[in-house]
């Protein structure tokens, strides 16, 4: 036995951590510091910052807590993404960084700041009981504890991953439409209602599914896909989203808001022409009224700039339009088939 | 300021049961759920593996008698018979009801809930939800309690209970994000803090928050805590972090191997080598370490958890989650190379002593769950009656608070007893000469408990680890919190936990040098043998004069005789 099987041979290197201050008690805008510390390959992040925090500077404040990947308290932007700290490591995030040997570690984006790499979470909360994500049981409560409710495999894998979320909000801070709009009702609280909705033993999903379509709801996102991206467990959320639209239009209609006429429109435009005719889009999603009211100044601006869209009658078809129009019946057939078969199970 | 009907501190399973529990009793009463993080973070989400309930959907021949048995051997006879009976006979009511109340489980081909086996069950009566079930026992409940309306004052560290003679008044808070100390009178109080395992730091598989926060405000108003010496190891934490690498790592034919290349199981447990008992394999990796057969890093002695035999097909297909975990927490590839671990302190068996409907001494304050000691686990608990007990016994408790609520109306807190803590606190930040660093006492702490009060004990090294306790609570005075802002003062709350840490590592150390003989997780080299003539019976401590002193309560039996406990 030598000493080199017991002295562990690791690699050491000078890192650097530029991370996000803020104490609104002194501080009027927000700075970084840089903490460079000699740190062994195989160390997390949180590792690294509660280093910093013990030895360096105790007044460095995050949240952390399981420190195993499961509580979510210590998800932060690192290297610009959302993640958890305490599942990141150290040597993974220096092959990202900008600048060699420099960590940069920011807070949530999305939710208010409250100090250095804290947010506040408690809107995330009130959205919870705004969408009513819990299960509504069709079991009155008096009889709970007598008999399980028969489920499934096949019922339990609907909402299995779903249920892996962890409220880290890395997907809320990484959220391209809460960066314009915080009342947007957020991938998490999407993902969740979703779980709720395909709960067979819940009773609510008419009234959820009501509250999801309204404004700042379901139909507000564009599909970045930066939610999906940023999971830290990975969660298909994209598939949450569009499941709720597709059950949305199924069982309250195309007529139903805003966002299924849009859809809906679309459909007819692509249908007819191959592209959409932008002009009147406006009105067939949200009416004569409400278009003139809102987007009125926009018009006008949009005419000074030399920006507006060509009239319907200018919107010619595309080129190759019958075979185009042929193909988009057949799709049309499949998806009408799936429905079907859906309802049918 | 009207008080609460209850006050809950903490929000796990334990918590949160209790709280919605309390509303289903009586829905006009006035409910505060206070927790130091938010409740969804709790430590319940930690619990993998599942709760027992004999529900009989997989052994059609399970009973809740087998299911007392099991855990009153697994206690090794010092569980209280009356209350393991409470635990098992609800079990299956209370798996139910979550399940009504939509927790997801997996499921059997007969659309029941599933369930497997576990370590010390006569019969498969584990259930779960794949490999998150206290993740989504937690969530469930979070959720309900949202639906029901309960009150939830989210990141409030809990300070001390306020005292008026035998009864309390209600709870002192420290609001985390404002740094305002806030009174919350209360008619009752439930402690549901989780457990304090984490005083062993780097030694332990629980969050860093697990520090036996509520225990540690009930020893300082003089309830006594019990059977605190009882601390579970797990065979295999990892080297740095002390988070667990699962059993089934072990299952699937890893091998346990020293610095010298051997798979030294063969030494302890020839037939069975690294499948032997949980408490067996951790006393084996601890010798190995102890006789300088382990590692050296800088993290601390270890040794190899081997898996490359295996192959890269299997621990993909079968270990995804534990390559996983290896990967993120030590960036270790199970595949490529061995894993380091050690034993790992995960579950404090004991807590605050409390009969079977929670309740302590102290008028209206109430435990439960980890942080309570009814007790269910005795000398050791097994595997999957840690989510029950929680469930069980916060349900109790939360019935039983809401029952007593409105018999009582509590003198007001006085503004000057709100006046003394913050004055505390600022003691804290006063600069002094000399000072000690948190950090650094909280690494002392958990190496000496880790040394001298870990798996193995004797009389001469507890000793020790008394003496070391006694210089860092010396030091512990000269601790600076460096942080002198109100906002999220983490600095500040940290070192009010290594204070309760401290407070409850000296009762730890006692029981473990007054208690003279081997039994279930406490391992006295001087004294290897059960000893139920002298020990057959509870130790307790109550705080007199800045000590603890102990005393005894006798186990309750039942139907079951003491017997050896061989498996």
């Amino acid at each position: 036995m030598t000493d080199s099987t017991i002295q562990h041979n690791e690699d050491k290197r000078d890192v650097t951590f530029r991370v996000h201050r803020f104490n609104p008690q002194v501080d009027s805008k927000p700075y970084f510091d840089d903490y460079t510390i000699k740190l062994e390959k195989g160390i997390t992040v949180l590792r690294a910052l509660n280093y910093i925090k013990e030895h360096v500077d105790p007044s460095l404040t995050f949240r952390a807590f399981c420190q195993a990947g499961i509580c979510g308290s210590c998800a932060m932007r690192i290297n610009n993404m959302s993640k958890l700290a305490c599942t990141t490591q150290v040597w993974d995030e220096l092959e990202k960084s900008r600048e060699p040997d420099v960590i940069k570690v920011e807070p949530l984006r999305n939710l208010p700041l409250i100090k250095d790499l804290v947010v506040e979470m408690d809107p995330l909360v009130g959205k919870m009981q705004q969408y009513s994500n819990w299960v509504d049981s069709k079991m009155p409560e008096e009889q709970w504890g007598r008999k399980e409710f028969l489920v499934s495999e096949e019922e339990f894998l609907k909402y299995d991953k779903a249920t892996d979320c962890i409220l880290c909000a890395s997907c809320v801070s990484e959220c391209t439409i809460l960066r314009a709009n915080r009342e947007y009702v957020s991938p998490a609280i999407l993902l969740k209602s979703y779980r709720m909705n395909v709960d067979n033993r819940d009773a609510s999903h008419e009234e959820r599914l009501a509250g999801l379509v309204k404004d700042h709801g379901v139909w507000d996102c564009t599909h970045c896909y930066r939610c999906q991206e940023s999971c830290v467990k990975h969660i298909p959320i994209m598939d949450a989203i569009h499941g709720i639209r597709e059950d949305a239009l199924e069982s309250r209609g195309v007529k139903d808001t805003s966002g299924a006429r849009h859809a809906e429109a679309f459909m007819e435009d692509i249908e007819k022409k191959g592209k959409l005719v932008e002009a009147t889009l406006p009105i067939r999603t949200n009416g004569l009224a409400w278009t003139l009211r809102n987007l009125l100044p926009m018009a006008f601006k949009m005419v000074i700039k030399r920006r507006t869209p060509p009239p319907p009658p200018l919107v010619k078809s595309t080129k190759g339009i019958d075979a185009f129009r042929a193909e988009f019946r057949e799709m049309s057939g499949h998806v009408a088939k799936d429905h079907e078969k859906k309802s049918g199970e | 300021m009207k008080p609460f009907d209850i006050v809950i501190v903490g929000g796990g399973g334990a918590g949160l049961y209790a709280a919605m529990e309390a509303m289903k009793t009586n829905a006009g009463l006035n409910i505060a759920v206070i927790s130091k993080i938010y409740p969804n973070r709790s430590h319940t989400s930690a619990a993998q593996g599942g709760a027992n309930a004999a529900l009989a959907n997989k052994a059609k021949d399970d009973t809740v008698e087998m299911h007392i048995f099991d855990t009153i051997k697994g206690s090794d006879y010092l569980a209280d018979q009356d209350a393991v009976e409470v635990l098992c006979s609800e079990a299956p009511k209370i798996i139910r009801e979550l399940e009504n109340m939509g927790t997801p489980w997996s499921r059997l081909d007969d659309k029941t809930i599933a369930q497997r086996p576990f370590g010390g069950a006569g019969r498969p009566r584990c259930c779960y939800c794949a490999d998150k079930t206290g993740h989504t026992i937690l969530q469930t409940l979070y959720e309900q309690c949202l639906r029901k309306g309960v009150q939830f004052f989210n990141e409030y560290f809990a300070l001390d209970l306020s005292v008026d003679g035998s009864r309390s008044k209600g709870l002192i808070a420290l609001n985390v994000k404002t740094g305002k100390i806030e009174a919350f009178p209360a008619k009752t109080v439930i402690f549901a803090t989780g457990g304090y395992a984490k005083m062993y730091w780097n030694r332990s598989s629980n969050a860093a928050g697990n520090t036996g926060d509520g225990q540690a405000i009930a020893y300082r108003a003089g309830i006594p805590l019990k059977d605190m010496e009882f601390v579970q190891f797990h065979p295999t934490g990892l080297r740095k972090s002390g988070l667990l690498v699962t059993e089934g790592a072990r299952g699937e034919g890893g091998y346990l191997v020293n610095a010298l290349g051997e798979r030294f199981m063969s030494r302890y447990a020839p037939e069975k080598m690294e499948l032997g008992p949980r408490d067996l394999v951790s006393r084996s990796l601890e010798t190995e370490i102890l006789e300088g057969r382990g590692f050296d890093s800088p993290a601390g002695k270890y040794l190899h958890l081997d898996l490359r035999h295996l192959g890269a097909d299997l621990i993909k297909s079968r270990l995804p989650q534990i390559r996983e975990m290896c990967m993120y927490f030590e960036g270790v590839d199970p595949i490529e190379e061995p894993i380091p671990v050690r034993p790992t302190a995960h579950y404090s068996m004991g807590g605050i002593d409390t009969d079977n409907y929670g309740r302590t001494v102290m008028e209206g304050v109430y435990a439960a769950g980890e942080c309570g000691c009814v007790s269910v686990h005795g000398a050791n608990r097994l595997g999957g009656n840690s989510l029950l007990d929680i469930l069980v016994f916060g349900r109790i408790a939360g019935r039983a608070a809401a029952e007593e609520a409105g018999k009582f109306d509590p003198s007001p807190i006085r503004d000057v007893e709100i006046l003394g803590k913050e004055l505390e606190l600022r003691s804290f930040m006063q600069p002094s000469g000399h000072y000690e660093r948190y950090g650094t006492l909280r690494e002392e702490l958990g190496h000496t408990l880790g040394q001298n009060v870990g798996i193995y004990r004797e009389a001469s090294k507890i000793s020790k680890g008394i003496e070391d306790l006694a210089a860092l609570k010396e030091r512990f005075s000269h601790v600076r919190v460096f942080d002198t802002s109100d906002v999220y003062n983490t600095n500040l709350i940290q070192v009010l936990e290594l204070r309760n840490m401290l407070d409850l590592a000296e009762t730890v150390a006692a029981g473990a040098l007054v208690r003279e003989e081997s039994r279930g997780s406490h391992t006295r080299t001087d004294f290897p043998t059960r000893d139920d003539d002298n020990w057959h019976r509870h130790t307790t401590y109550t705080l007199e004069k800045g000590a603890p002193r102990l005393g005894f309560k006798p186990v309750t039996m039942g139907r079951y005789e003491l017997q050896e406990r061989t498996y």
